[in-house]
């Protein structure tokens, strides 16, 4: 008979170890809180750094666990997890001969830095409002006119001990330039200013996307952070940063903010870490049992991780991560069943 | 008689010694007072005042009435001590009076009366006295065994800490802890002798004398009077350089008080008073959430006043104080604890050069215009909700007002002060007075609590009336000025120490939740709400101490299960909105929701 | 050109001369609250500051200059500073922008 791995989570990471799993001739449960597969990419418009819609890689991957005939739990919220099974909301409990963590992250929550008013003022978005309307076709202004000129801040709920978040969440930065092309081929006319605190661009392909930011569609980068953000009479936002390059402190005034949102670990993992006995980095994520060779890998035999529940990672990255995660669990799977 | 025997000579030379000791220290804190003191001396010395200071006298230097309130069994641990050992010397003088008649005594023999007249009890042979001195004794050795136990077992008197002594006091604490037993050693000693005595030396005498020989009792008897003797002059000579020095400053400092002196923003003679009238009973520590959540424990009041009494304070030990006010709520000697701490950091360099804030010559970014006048503060311009909402109140309510620092303003100059920057600090203070004078306000709300304390304190804004935002918005509701629709919402509010304890205002913000929701409140709340941690006051403790400090204070508003917490500062806003993890809101932004158009 | 000219007004040479620069006072400094090194720059402080928004005042390239050995004018630069505490506020890296404003004057001025 078959091995049954339950996996957690019905993003990316989780969809992608299915898959995985399902062609080693293991039996993957997909326990989804949400009503639907996909997780957080789902509604995302385009991909760094080949624009490729987000749909191109997420749709298919959903439609191959339909035709696997994966099992799917929907609106089943996991409390409790072991090395062989997992308890549900419900009280369920489900058995397993193996655990996949991929439970992902949380958008940090931009109201939580007030001084940038997002919820106050009508035109501060944020980065994930931002794939959401340029998903509909249209972005626009609260008045429904065009914006002319538009700052997209770096960092927002990352690097920031203000609000507990010392990790940098890694693809905010790329995200930050694939956002200022698309807005730039959407308004050509339309001054674009991404303000940030450093540039990081660690993945194939992306510091020449930012090149081609600055130079192909002239995207102003301006080094500083903002520090604080007013709204004007007429709805426009007037904010304030230092401008660390010249040293001078910089006003501005633009039409539209768009915060580039971090990160987070989720709330829940530590009830749930507690439950499985694992402990979590210092930053809320789960902690892998080593930097190398044990990234997928928990503390506990049977429970392994895919995708962002250890740390903040880019699609790419979670769906090679899937894949070497599928690998283990059958090579764990393997080792164990073949010793009795 | 000449009530003379050797032995006394410790303790004629130890009292002496005091007196003269005290007196020096007296005539020297008052000499050295600066004029407007004085004055106020001369002005009040004839006044209700100076009888309202007996009566306190003998409330708090005696009978200990407020640290009763903290915890009854160290409230009578401290009135047995002080009360009953002030009996003991006005009922032995009494006594000896009796006996006597009124013939001139010298002052050991009051204190060693049964030694110089072993056998007594004249007065209708009742052996009232006797019995009498017993029934103090035993009180004060009450107290003396409550002190022994309260240094094994805090805890039991309401205490998790006492307070770590310097030498002086040690041997001061050691001398103070035998005087007693060695009394009533002394004292079962005589009456084992000569017999006599009351309830308890009779009793103990007669039990010895079953006990012992006579030989024994013979050869006990003269170092029993000399250790006793010995005690108190120790006693003596280390008192005045101990923490029980307080007993003699405590009582021209509640006279001076009621005549109205007070401690200053500069360090002056007065404060010796203060500093010295610290009795180190620790009271402070348990409250200061710097020992409580980061297990700070050199730099509460009691060893700041400790330390500056001694010149040994420390830059660290002035600086680090959050300043909420929770340990001087609390002190039953009532010393203005934040004034003496922020004139401990004024005393360094002040004055940099003349040109300093120059630059705020002919600054006016204000907007608007108005008779009423809002300020922000710097902090609010982070909580740009608070900024909007009162906005939004103020136009609702149909107000006219002028903006003082909406594009930006000058900082109140409290933050200076708080670091001992006064010089400076005038210098904004100057800057904002004539700002607020040229544009002719009334009224002047702030939203900011640390500019609402320095504009009332520091300011002379006379005509112009200064107001929380929470204080005028309870006005405008009260006065039908603005209405507002109750919603489903449940409330719990923190107290921002410098508007509670800061500036009295309690009731204000309750009110204005009550209008809009249903308010609840944690387990410290009002006169005892804890400190959020971002004070401005302290610069020695870190981001994450502040945290933790944070984090402590706002599990207490969680455990409420409101729905939504709020407070009235931008400060406090922020420490409580990253410790909880969700925005927190101001008292204008759930009026401003809920406001009816 | 004046505000590039790091606004003492006083000439020196264009380089930072890290082989002459001595170093102790700023050592002390950062000895005392290792904190400061973990500036990364951002410009927050200066972007929020209250002085700054008035006149030309950057504590960011202030304390970066002294922690360079660069301590000219940096004491009378920082009394402009009003000491108000919004730039500890907004700092990411939770520095204690204030106790370092107290403790550079301190080991670079009179007091």
């Amino acid at each position: 008979m078959a091995k049954r791995v339950v996996i957690v989570g019905g993003g990316a990471a989780g969809m992608q170890t299915a898959l995985e799993l399902k062609s080693r001739g293991i039996e993957p449960v997909i326990v989804e809180r949400d009503i639907e597969l996909g997780g957080k990419a789902r509604g995302w418009h385009k991909l760094f750094p080949s624009f490729t819609p987000a749909g191109d890689i997420m749709r298919p991957l959903a439609d191959r666990i339909r035709a696997e005939r994966i099992r799917c739990f929907y609106g089943q919220e996991v409390t409790a997890i072991s090395s062989d099974g997992v308890m549900l909301r419900s009280g369920e409990r489900m058995p397993a001969d193996a655990v996949v963590i991929a439970t992902g992250f949380t958008l940090f929550d931009a109201h939580r830095k007030q001084e940038y008013g997002y919820g106050l003022y009508d035109n501060v978005i944020t980065s994930v409002d931002l794939e959401r309307m340029m998903n509909s076709g249209k972005v626009l202004l609260a008045d429904g006119s065009e914006p002319r000129r538009i700052a997209i801040l770096h960092c927002v709920g990352s690097r920031d001990e203000k609000v507990c978040q010392k990790h940098c969440s890694k693809v905010c930065c790329i995200t930050g330039v694939k956002q200022a092309i698309e807005l730039k081929e959407m308004f050509p006319t339309a001054d674009v200013f991404n303000f940030y605190m450093d540039i990081r661009m660690f993945g194939p392909g992306y510091e020449e996307l930012y090149r081609e930011a600055q130079q192909r569609y002239n995207v102003h980068f301006v080094r500083g952070r903002i520090s604080e953000a007013a709204e004007t009479i007429n709805k426009r936002i007037q904010i304030k940063a230092e401008d660390t390059l010249t040293g001078r402190p910089l006003k501005m005034t633009v039409d539209m903010l768009v915060l580039l949102v971090g990160m987070s670990a989720n709330y829940e993992n530590e009830a749930l870490a507690s439950t499985a006995g694992l402990s979590l980095a210092p930053n809320g994520y789960f902690k892998a049992n080593d930097s190398f060779l044990g990234v997928v890998r928990s503390e506990r035999e049977g429970i392994f991780f895919a995708g962002a529940a250890t740390a903040p990672k880019s699609l790419a990255d979670t769906l090679a991560e899937a894949a070497l995660t599928a690998s283990m669990v059958d090579e764990y799977l393997k080792n164990r069943y073949n010793e009795k | 008689m000449t009530f003379f025997a050797p032995f006394t000579i410790p303790f004629i030379v130890g009292g002496l010694f005091m007196f003269a000791v005290v007196a020096l220290k007296w005539s020297l804190w008052i000499v050295r007072l600066p004029r407007v003191d004085r004055r106020l001396i001369r002005h009040n010395f004839f006044t209700r005042e100076t009888l309202i200071a007996v009566w306190e006298v003998v409330r708090e230097s005696l009978l200990h009435v407020r640290i009763f309130r903290v915890n009854p069994l160290l409230g009578f641990m401290h009135m047995s001590l002080a009360f009953g050992w002030f009996l003991l010397i006005v009922v032995g003088w009494i006594e000896t009076t009796a006996y006597l008649g009124w013939q001139w005594v010298p002052l050991q023999g009051h204190v060693f009366f049964k030694y110089f007249m072993p056998i007594n009890g004249i007065v209708g042979d009742i052996h009232l006295f006797e019995h009498l001195m017993d029934a103090l004794l035993l009180m004060v050795l009450t107290g003396v065994a409550l002190a022994w136990y309260k240094r094994v077992r805090s805890k039991a008197m309401g205490m998790r800490r006492t307070t770590k002594h310097v030498l002086f006091d040690r041997v001061a604490l050691s001398a103070l802890w035998f005087i007693f037993p060695a009394r009533l050693v002394a004292e079962s000693l005589t009456a084992a002798v000569h017999g006599g005595g009351g309830f308890l030396t009779g009793s103990i005498g007669h039990w010895l004398q079953t006990l012992l020989g006579a030989d024994v009792l013979h050869s006990l008897y003269e170092p029993a009077w000399w250790f006793y003797s010995t005690a108190l002059g120790v006693f003596f000579v280390a008192m005045p350089f101990s923490r029980y020095m307080h007993i003699f400053t405590e009582i021209p400092l509640i006279f001076l008080r009621r005549w109205k002196l007070h401690p200053t923003a500069e360090r002056k003679s007065y404060d010796r008073f203060e500093v010295e009238a610290c009795s180190r009973c620790g009271i402070c520590i348990d409250p200061c959430q710097l020992q409580a959540d980061l297990g700070m424990n050199d730099t509460q009041s009691v060893y700041f006043l400790r330390d500056r009494r001694y010149n040994m304070l420390s830059l660290k030990v002035a600086n680090n104080c959050l300043m909420c006010g929770r340990c001087e709520q609390q002190c039953p000697v009532g010393i203005n604890l934040a004034t003496l701490r922020l004139n401990s950091r004024a005393k360094r360099r002040n004055i940099p050069h003349e040109g300093r804030f120059k630059y705020l010559r002919g600054v006016d970014h204000s907007s608007g215009s108005g008779r009423v006048g809002y300020f922000a503060g710097c902090m609010t311009s982070l909580t740009p909700a608070v900024q909007r909402s009162m906005q939004h109140i103020f136009s609702v309510a149909g107000e006219d007002v002028w903006y003082a620092d909406r594009d930006g303003g000058v900082c109140c100059g409290r933050p200076l002060m708080l670091s001992g920057e006064t010089d400076a600090a005038r210098k904004m203070v100057a800057y904002n007075t004539d700002l607020f004078r040229r544009h002719e306000i009334d009224v002047l709300v702030t939203s900011c609590p640390i500019c609402l304390k320095v504009f009332r304190e520091s300011y002379r804004l006379d005509g112009i009336e200064v107001l929380h935002h929470s204080e005028y918005i309870d006005r405008l509701i009260a006065s039908g000025r603005i209405k507002v629709q109750t919603e489903t919402r449940t409330f719990a509010y923190h107290d921002p120490c410098e508007l509670g304890r800061g500036c009295g205002i309690y009731d204000e913000p309750r009110r204005v939740i009550g209008a809009v929701g249903r308010l609840l409140e944690p387990r410290h709340t009002r006169r005892d709400a804890l400190c959020c941690g971002a004070s401005l006051a302290n610069t020695v403790i870190d981001d994450g101490q502040q945290q933790r400090i944070a984090q402590r204070m706002t599990d207490e508003l969680v455990a409420t299960n409101c729905d939504t917490i709020v407070t009235a500062c931008p400060l406090c806003n922020k420490a409580i909105s990253r410790a909880a993890g969700q925005p927190t809101e101001d008292i204008a932004e759930i009026v401003a929701k809920n406001i009816i158009v | 050109m004046r505000n590039l000219n790091f606004g003492y007004g006083i000439s020196r040479p264009r380089a930072i001369d890290m082989d002459n620069n001595d170093l102790r006072k700023s050592n002390a400094i950062i000895h005392e609250m290792p904190e400061l090194q973990a500036c990364i720059g951002c410009g927050s402080c200066t972007a929020s500051c209250t002085a700054g928004g008035i006149t030309d005042f950057n504590f960011r390239k202030l304390h970066t200059a002294v922690r360079r050995g660069e301590y000219r004018g940096a004491y009378e630069e920082l009394n402009k500073c009003m000491l108000c505490g919004k730039c500890r506020l907004v700092c990411p890296r939770g520095i204690n922008t204030r106790a370092m404003v107290m403790l550079i004057k301190r080991k670079l001025g009179d007091y």
